[in-house]
């Protein structure tokens, strides 16, 4: 994939400066840059933790597609973790030599410094089921949160949701539900007395085999990214969004679906023709749901909802990574930090050295990683809210005022959103910010 | 008179709609009684778009099949019509929406050549890919 430049720098004199409070925020990205200032240790930063992310985000891909395609309605699945030889070794359709688009240079399967990390996890070798009960292992966990977001939140935009209530869709689910439970009176007797309650499993099934394929796109994604950076070739915060952007868009028709297979025979819950797309039906759900909103973890505050401290619209939530105060979330346990173990694991060495130089070194590196991971996200965030102007809006060098100015107020509406006390766009937009 | 595929064909600057909406298998129903409003996109529109996008519809034809069909209305509807309300519900469901009537826009893009009066319905030439949202 190439780099695109084509984000223009020069600073238009057709329309008068913006008077938003994050005027300099919204310059910035109609200059082409993005919400994160361009300094080398941003870049450095950023780099590096799409690294750490990418390869937990190779298990969370693969064992989501496990799950939704295959573990289905088991209703002890203790071993859903336990991904198969097969789905280790499914090839991405966007890295090796079979792919079609090839982003990522590198292997199909499963990448090395997982499949080592699965071996001997932090402790030592030892059987898996060991692994997976003394919890030195990936933390599925925080994919399955990110998924229960997108189901929880739902209608954000796209056909996915819909199609859930359709009866087309019900009647889909009904042939999968009695031909995984043929056989089984009780499962059966349950699916009959119940339907709606295995319906809505089978529902999150899908919105599991949605995420699946979203993070199929971005950890390939970001491995290149990372590739490019220690070869030089990407050199500036607004290359990598430019990066970033380009791939959204040379992704943006890959199908979304749901296949699941039972004794060997498929059946297709969401088939492809249903025209579902990576764009409209994944992405801009999970950044939506995930990125913003989420909801507030247990355990780490108290919330009163009837004295208004919980919004009463959905749409109003704000605690997903953008709003995130990273102390007091990183206790253990709960999503965040389970993600933030699992980069750990992963850091190249050259992250692992400015944390030990910042703050109190390794002892708080969980934290200080973090609001990497927080800076890399305003990033990836800003290549969406600039994807999207590119599809719907204008180029930034358009020469009709009328048009910049409809960029402007595209990109003061994004910037409304960081508006409330808990955003942490000023935040990011300092250094010392660890 | 021709219909919205002749039309088009003769032209000379719709080659890559063409062969989309062949893959896409529209080209029977854009060849049908309709009638339809198409806004049409050039080649150079096409080519706007970062790499891999076209690719990755083209390899699968129902995802391009929902992008066309936002390009298309059902009914005809010149230039003169479309005007008189701000948004139309396109074949893709999303609506489209006419942005300015001088110049005459249509979302993002601008038409370059409106009213293109066909057997089965009205072509008006774009010169970017429109996409819902």
């Amino acid at each position: 994939m190439t780099i695109s430049t084509a984000a223009a720098g020069t600073k238009t004199p057709l329309i008068p400066p913006s008077t938003h409070r994050y005027a300099e925020v919204i310059h910035r990205l109609e200059a082409g840059g993005s919400m994160l200032p361009d300094t080398p240790e941003n870049l450095q930063q950023i780099i590096g933790i799409y690294k750490a992310y990418a390869v937990p985000m190779d298990f969370y891909w693969r064992d989501l597609l496990y799950i939704a395609e295959q573990v289905f309605l088991n209703p002890l699945p203790a071993f859903k973790y336990f991904i198969s030889q097969e789905y280790l070794d499914r090839p991405n359709s966007y890295a090796g030599d079979q792919s079609q688009l090839r982003i990522w240079r590198g292997t199909e399967k499963a990448h090395p410094e997982l499949l080592e990390f699965m071996e001997r996890g932090e402790t030592r070798r030892m059987p898996k089921l060991l692994h997976h009960l003394w919890h030195d292992r990936v933390n599925m966990e925080f994919a399955e949160a990110c998924m229960q977001a997108m189901l929880w939140h739902q209608g954000m935009g796209g056909r996915f949701n819909d199609y859930l209530a359709s009866d087309a869709y019900k009647a889909n689910a009904d042939r999968a539900i009695k031909a995984y439970f043929r056989g089984n009176p009780l499962m059966l007797g349950l699916y009959k007395l119940f339907p709606d309650m295995i319906l809505e499993q089978v529902k999150q099934l899908s919105y599991t085999a949605n995420l699946g394929l979203f993070w199929e796109v971005m950890a390939p994604v970001f491995f290149e990214m990372s590739d490019l950076y220690d070869e030089g070739k990407l050199t500036s915060v607004p290359q990598a969004m430019d990066f970033l952007v380009n791939g959204i868009f040379a992704v943006a028709g890959r199908p979304i679906y749901h296949h699941v297979f039972i004794r060997g025979e498929c059946f297709e819950i969401i088939p492809k023709s249903e025209g579902f797309t990576w764009l409209y039906e994944a992405a801009l759900p999970y950044v939506e749901a995930v990125f913003y909103r989420t909801s507030p973890f247990r355990g780490t505050k108290s919330y009163n909802a009837q004295a208004g401290q919980v919004p009463d619209d959905q749409a109003d939530f704000h605690y997903g990574i953008l709003y995130a105060d990273v102390f007091p979330v990183g206790s253990a346990g709960i999503p965040p930090t389970l993600l933030m173990q699992d980069m750990l694991h992963f850091l190249p060495p050259y992250l692992q050295e400015t944390y030990r130089q910042h703050k109190r070194g390794e002892e708080d590196q969980l934290i200080q990683l973090g609001i990497t991971f927080q800076r890399s996200m305003y990033n990836v965030t800003s290549a969406v809210i600039q994807a999207l102007r590119c599809a719907l809006l204008y180029p930034l060098d358009d020469t009709d005022p009328e048009h910049l100015l409809a960029n402007r107020r595209f990109f003061e509406a994004q910037m409304d959103r960081f508006l409330r006390p808990e955003a942490r766009l000023p935040d990011v937009q300092h250094q010392d910010y660890r | 008179m021709a219909n919205i595929i002749e039309t088009a064909k003769g032209a000379g600057c719709f080659g890559t709609l063409l062969t989309a909406v062949e893959v896409a298998g529209l080209t029977g129903a854009l060849e049908g009684p309709g009638p339809f409003t198409v806004f049409a996109p050039v080649d150079d529109a096409f080519v706007a778009l970062p790499p891999g996008t076209v690719q990755t519809l083209v390899d699968n034809p129902p995802q391009l099949g929902r992008i066309l069909k936002f390009h298309v209305l059902s009914g005809a509807y010149s230039r003169e019509v479309l005007v008189t309300q701000p948004e139309w519900e396109s074949l893709e469901g999303a609506p489209v929406a006419i942005r300015r009537a001088d110049p005459f826009e249509v979302k993002n893009a601008t038409v370059v050549s409106a009213d293109i009066v066909c057997d089965n319905g009205i072509v008006h030439v774009i010169d970017r890919v429109i996409l819902p949202g």
